[in-house]
């Protein structure tokens, strides 16, 4: 052992104490170790307008929800009181058991379309130790139509019958605008014209930009690949379902959202609006409509 | 001689770097009680370091682990006000004042003075709050009660909620070092 490695020894041990006392902080961070952060708050609510967006409601959350589609503005608009009088209406009741699973009932009064929806969170947005540039939903929801059949016609129960499937993948990109691609799978036990597709293939696009911390402007649009053709009565020629346009506004308030939009969509539930929408923007088939939604918080998560 | 020494350097090196008491499960909790409701929310998930070599005191948490009652409490908490996704951390960083290692070591109850430099939601204040310290059978706690002004830290509440959130918060401050 010489004197200068003495003395090196020294100097370490003294160059280690200033380390310590400097980096307190960076100490700090190196014990928390690599953490995930999640994207949260993707979309204010649960629907962008007529898709689904990534969000579910919290665990344990009990979520009412209220759709208005009022008459579209070039059918006798003034007549119909600004289109209130030849509205549609949609109500969905839903639960969320736990974060990844939401379970829900609606009824649109279009159609009489009773339906049942499940949302199932497949993956979540984050950096950190685990890096997911996107969140990934799966929507799928049964449709049975309550419209009387002709007297006339014999039909099974299972004609009624209509399923859409949603795949929603979704990025939050900064904290005010967020976008979403979303595949969706229509099938139709029954359809109307012996010429029809039972299976319409359509994808969504959708994204919100928040112009404050409770305002945001919402836009979506639903192309379909393999759209059905009906006779128009009008020009007596066969024409191609429409794809449904909406650009929306949502306001926050605490526990509810509101949701303002202009959409050519009349129907209100999802095979409707994605594989039967004959409205077009260009011809004034524009519908004001708002979703509201309220929050019930029914079973509290323990803070302990 | 020269053994001694160097025993005397290494001693005194791993000493001063093991006397350092540490949690990464420590508590703090805040209360807002406002006319329409009151709101609670707790993390547990507080990481704070002690140097008992000259007093220094920090400590460090995420905002997103604040748990709420409610999921969308959460959600606003994060979004709206305390913007999470720009500001991810609160940090306090200073010393215990006139700083004595006996109060860290042996069995008793003491009161003494935090003071450093907070940092929340981006916005840094230097502040001084009393501590509580308690020593029993060598197992080090702190705990702290004080009061932060959300204002005070560019913490906008709007108007709107006034009735339901206090412009005064009351915090709760514990770690139990390992």
């Amino acid at each position: 052992m010489t004197k200068n490695s003495i003395f090196y020894i020294f100097l370490l041990s003294f160059f280690s104490i200033g380390l310590s006392a400097q980096g307190l902080l960076n100490e700090l961070e190196e014990m928390n170790g690599p953490e995930t952060e999640y994207a949260f708050a993707t979309f204010k609510g649960t629907k962008v307008v007529n898709l689904q967006s990534v969000e579910l409601p919290g665990k344990g959350d009990l979520q009412y929800s209220i759709l208005h589609r009022f008459g579209a503005f070039n059918q006798d608009f003034f007549y119909n009181f600004f289109g209130l009088d030849n509205a549609q209406i949609r109500m969905t009741l839903d639960y969320s058991p736990t974060d990844w699973l939401n379970l829900g009932l609606g009824h649109s009064s279009f159609q009489k379309v009773y339906d049942a929806y499940g949302k199932v969170r497949l993956l979540r947005q984050s950096k950190g130790e685990i890096e997911m540039p996107v969140s990934m939903v799966f929507y799928s929801g049964i449709f049975i139509d309550g419209i009387r059949f002709q007297e006339d016609l014999s039909y099974e129960f299972t004609d009624r019958l209509a399923y859409t499937s949603e795949l929603i993948i979704a990025r939050k990109f900064n904290s005010n605008f967020s976008a979403e691609i979303v595949p969706t799978y229509t099938h139709f036990n029954f359809v109307e014209d012996a010429d029809w597709s039972n299976d319409i293939f359509a994808v969504g696009l959708a994204a919100r930009y928040k112009i404050s911390k409770m305002h945001a402007i919402s836009f979506e649009y639903v192309h379909q690949l393999n759209p059905n053709e009906y006779l128009d009565s009008e020009t007596n020629e066969m024409t191609a379902f429409n794809n449904a346009l909406s650009i929306g506004f949502d306001i926050e308030t605490g526990g509810h959202v509101f949701q303002l939009f202009l959409t050519n969509s009349r129907g209100t539930s999802e095979p409707n609006v994605f594989a039967e929408t004959p409205g077009s923007w260009l011809d004034g088939d524009i519908h004001f409509g708002f979703n509201i939604s309220r929050v019930f918080t029914v079973k509290k998560p323990k803070t302990e | 001689m020269k053994k001694l020494l160097l025993v005397l350097c290494i001693s005194l090196s791993v000493s001063l770097q093991a006397q350092k008491l540490s949690t990464r499960t420590g508590e703090v909790s805040f209360f807002s009680a406002a006319a329409v409701e009151n709101i609670e929310a707790k993390n547990t998930a507080v990481s704070s370091l002690i140097n008992l070599a000259d007093g220094e005191f920090a400590f460090l948490l995420a905002i997103k682990s604040f748990n709420f009652e409610k999921a969308l409490m959460q959600e606003h908490f994060n979004e709206n006000y305390m913007e999470s996704d720009i500001y991810p951390k609160a940090i306090f960083k200073g010393s215990i004042v006139e700083f004595n290692q006996d109060n860290f070591t042996k069995d008793g109850s003491y009161e003494l003075i935090m003071k450093g430099n907070m940092t929340i939601h981006g916005v840094s204040k230097d502040v001084s709050y009393p501590v509580n310290v308690n020593v029993k059978d060598g197992k080090v706690s702190l705990t702290a009660n004080f009061k932060v002004k959300p204002a005070d830290y560019k913490v906008e509440i709007p108007s709107s909620k006034k009735d339901n959130i206090s412009d005064v918060l009351e915090i709760t401050v514990k770690f139990d070092y390992d």
